[in-house]
Parts: C-alpha cells; structure tokens; sequence
C-alpha cells in the first residue's frame, strides 16, 4: 500500500488558502457579535411574563434547532431571491449564522438566568434596584458567566459549521479547499491542509472568548473561580 | 515537499492524524477479475445533470449516464451498483477506488489524464456561457468585472478561471444548485452546458438565457482508477461495439434529441 502524499501542489494556492481563512474568520467574528445580542434578547423574551412574547421565541428557538442548517441557508439564499430580494452571498451567510446561532445562544442563556436564585432578584428588588439594573447586574452577567464555557463551546461550533456556506458559493475556507482539491485533484492532501487551519481558527476563537472573559468577569479575573 | 507513505511513516502520522487511516487503499487487483468473480459492479454517475443523469417523476435515477451504466453492467452479467456523487466528487471517488467505473459526463483533459485512466469517448457536451438578453457577452472578455456562476470541478470553472481573469466566479457545489440560482434570480450569467441551460430555461420561462457564445465540445470519457488495464479494455471494446451497432447512439438521441458524432470513438486516441 503506497500513496505519494505531495504538498508541493498546494504551494501555489496558499494565498487563496489565507483568503478563505480571512472569509470564515470574518463571518464568524459578525456572527458571534449579532448572534450573542439576539440571542441574550432572546433568552429574556423567552422569561418574559407576556405570553405572546415567550411563545414566539419559543417558536423561533424550536425551528432553528430542529431544521439543519443547510436548510436553512439554502431558504435565506434560494428562497428569498425568487421572492425577489437578492441577498449578497456573505449577507445571506452572515443572517443564516446569525439566525441559526442566536436560537442555541438564547438557550444556554436562558439555562445561566434559570440558575439565579429569586431570592437574590427579590434582595435587589428590596434594595430599590430598577429593573434594567436588576437585569444586568444581577440576572445576566452572573448568568453569562455561569454558561460561559458552553457559550464559547457553541460559537466554536457555528464557526465550524460556517463550512457549509460554501454551498452558497461563499469562497470560504471549505469552498477553497474544494476549489484547490479540483484544480491539483491533491484532495488528500488539501483537507490534511484545512484541518490544522480550522484548528488554529478554533483557537483563535477560544483565546478571544478567553479575553473578553477577562474583561466582563472582574470577579473572575481577581477571584479566578467560577461562579 | 513529498512524503512516501509506508507502513512507518503512516503509523507516525496516524499517531498525530487519526485520519490517515483515510488513504488505506486496497491492495491492488485487478477490478475486471474481481467484477466477474463477485457478479457486481459498482459505477459512479454525477446525479442532478440534466438529460444525463436526474431523478425521474418516480424518483428513480435516469438519463443517458445512467442507462449508459445499465447497459454496461448487464453485458459485463453483474449486479449494477450505482454510486451516486456531486460532480467536484468525481475525480476523488475514482481516485480511492469508491467505484469501480464512473461514468460522469467527465470531459477527457491532460490535468485529470494525469489523475485518472480514461476510455475513449461514450459522448459529447458542448459547454456554453449564457446569460440574460441585456448582458452583452460575446467572449471571455466581455466577463471582466461580472459575476458568472459554474459547478465547482467542471472544465466550465477551469475555463473562465483561465480565461477571464477578473471576472467575480461564483462557484456551486452540483449542476442542481446551479440550477436553482439561476431559477430564483441569483445569477444572470452561467457557464454550463446545453442540457443544464435547457433545464434553466424550462423553469424561467419569461426571463430566457440566451447562448452567448460557445466554449468548447468536450469528448466525455468513462473514467477508472489508474493501472486497470484489463477493465479500461473490456470498456473501451463495449464503447466501440455499442457504438458500431448504433445500440450506444439510439439511447444517447433518447435523452439529447441529437446524433452522437461520426468520428466520436476514433477522437483522443
């Protein structure tokens, strides 16, 4: 059993290699911000008292997590264009990540608010705390560092996923990878390629979730425990 | 940079890779041997290609490729097995032997002679850019600077990268989704074949492709793992006898409402 591994080929493509890399990377830095936002708005409509609020988040959630994403691509991309609003590829990639992650981030979210005791919301209700405070300082951010680790776990996960874009012809790192593999027909060699990459992009990922934790958990920073 | 894989060198990479297990290969044989010995044939074909290889109204796979392959598997007396792939997995599915034969409407050129064994040619395409009435495209060109989609792996996604350099490429993964971009008004300008055009036209029925101009007809060939003498043989004899008969030609006008050429089986020899 003999097979001739042979990098060489892929020499020329490493440019095109570090575009796609760039893309994925890009799509994935505005996918967490958006997807972070919605999806903490999200996990308080779905605590919300009005009925109609928390049932149509909860609507929301259940399609996102119950369809596969490339379904749900192919529907923002395809199906919007033939009811005529033309999206650009990274636009239509960008909102299908957003819309997919934000429904897993509302989740886990909503899972850290769960764990705050009501007796703490009624000691700072006591204290004449006005709601938004009381929203902030003692529900979310105790709540996001709690479910932290699964946040960052989940916005690793969408940044892999981001692979399936390239069924939308977005030239990220898998469309590229594809691309090379069909030019060199080097196909072996062109995912031992990409695996490392997405690796390193992982980490990336996790280092920069690693800081802005410094950042918004001085608790954590000066205590270094977790809640 | 060039690694030769034998055992040593794979289980150091396996310890560090666990997917290096991916190139174990089969030990060479000889697939002709092992296809009359097992009664079973398994044959590639690209689905979601119109005329040649799609899902009829029953959902059961058909066109001119597929029943290409039927007629192969019934005069080699084996049970057909058919591999059903996207076109950018064509070369890699002959390549690690996930088929025995493929028949893809794969276009016979140097780059993949050097990857792949190929028969000689079973059929024509001719590829084509093709556009909306308003664009004025008469050449390569004429692309710079617009936006033209393709299926990914295709000698069409060769052509216009080396062709019109500048121009924005939109690359898909299968002719089907090429189809659809076009369908639902994503795209204004494709380069594919006639067949696929003819689909895209059936579904747009106000809003028409035309023919800008024509690339090339390609010579499609069956395409087998390198060193498969004995099945490249068997396959290139049937080519030619089907051919002579007219058995070949009668289920190609089937499907392309066209002659397959005169000279077809004397081509890339």
């Amino acid at each position: 059993m003999r097979y001739e591994l042979d990098f060489s080929a892929l020499a020329d493509y490493w440019p095109d290699f570090l575009h796609g890399a760039i893309v994925t990377l890009q799509l994935t830095a505005i996918a967490t911000v958006l997807g972070m936002a919605i999806g903490t708005l999200c996990a308080i409509g779905s605590r919300s008292k009005r009925r109609w609020l928390s049932r149509a988040v909860g609507i929301y959630v259940e399609i996102v997590r119950n369809t596969p994403f490339l379904i749900q691509i192919f529907f923002l991309y395809f199906g919007l264009a033939s009811a005529g609003i033309r999206l650009p590829v990274f636009t239509a990639a960008v909102i299908a990540m957003v819309f997919n992650v934000a429904a897993y981030c509302s989740e886990i979210i909503r899972a850290g608010m769960d764990t705050v005791h009501p007796g703490q919301i009624e000691a700072a209700q006591s204290l004449g705390m006005s709601t938004p405070t009381i929203y902030w300082d003692v529900i979310l951010r105790p709540a996001i560092e709690r479910v932290y680790p699964a946040l960052t776990g989940q916005f690793v996960l969408m940044m892999l996923s981001s692979s399936v874009a390239s069924q939308i012809s977005t030239e990220e790192l898998t469309a590229v990878a594809n691309n090379v593999q069909s030019f060199t027909f080097r196909s072996f060699e062109t995912f031992v390629a990409i695996a490392p990459m997405y690796l390193a992009l992982a980490g990336l990922l996790k280092l920069g979730f690693w800081l802005f934790g410094l950042v918004a958990f001085p608790r954590r920073r000066r205590l270094g425990t977790a809640l | 940079m060039t690694i030769t894989l034998n055992r040593r060198t794979l289980l150091a990479g396996a310890a560090g890779f666990g997917a290096a297990g991916l190139v174990a290969l089969p030990a060479q044989a000889d697939s002709l041997d092992d296809i009359k010995k097992n009664k079973k044939v398994r044959i590639a074909v690209a689905m979601g290609i119109p005329l040649f290889a799609y899902m009829d109204a029953g959902l059961n796979p058909t066109g001119s490729d597929v029943e290409t392959a039927r007629l192969i598997a019934k005069a080699l007396g084996a049970e057909l097995e058919l591999v059903q792939i996207t076109n950018a997995a064509r070369v890699p599915t002959v390549q690690t032997r996930k088929a025995d034969i493929l028949i893809g409407s794969l276009a016979i050129t140097p780059e993949r002679k050097r990857a792949i064994d190929f028969t000689i040619p079973y059929a024509t395409l001719d590829i084509i850019v093709a556009g909306v009435p308003s664009l004025a495209v008469k050449e390569y060109k004429d692309l710079i600077g617009k936006r033209i989609g393709v299926t990914r792996a295709t000698v069409n996604d060769v052509m216009v990268t080396q062709n019109a350099r500048g121009a924005e490429i939109v690359r898909f993964e299968d002719d089907a989704t090429l189809i659809t971009a076009v369908v639902s008004g994503q795209l204004d300008l494709v380069s594919t074949q006639t067949a696929v055009l003819a689909s895209m036209n059936e579904k747009r029925p106000n809003n028409r492709l035309d023919v800008k101009f024509v690339q090339q007809e390609l010579n499609l060939g069956m395409a087998l793992p390198k060193g498969e003498e004995p099945l490249k043989a068997w396959l290139n004899d049937w080519i030619r006898t089907a051919f002579n008969s007219g058995e070949l030609n009668t289920m190609f006008k089937k499907f392309h409402d066209r002659d397959l050429p005169k000279d077809l089986i004397n081509r890339e020899t």
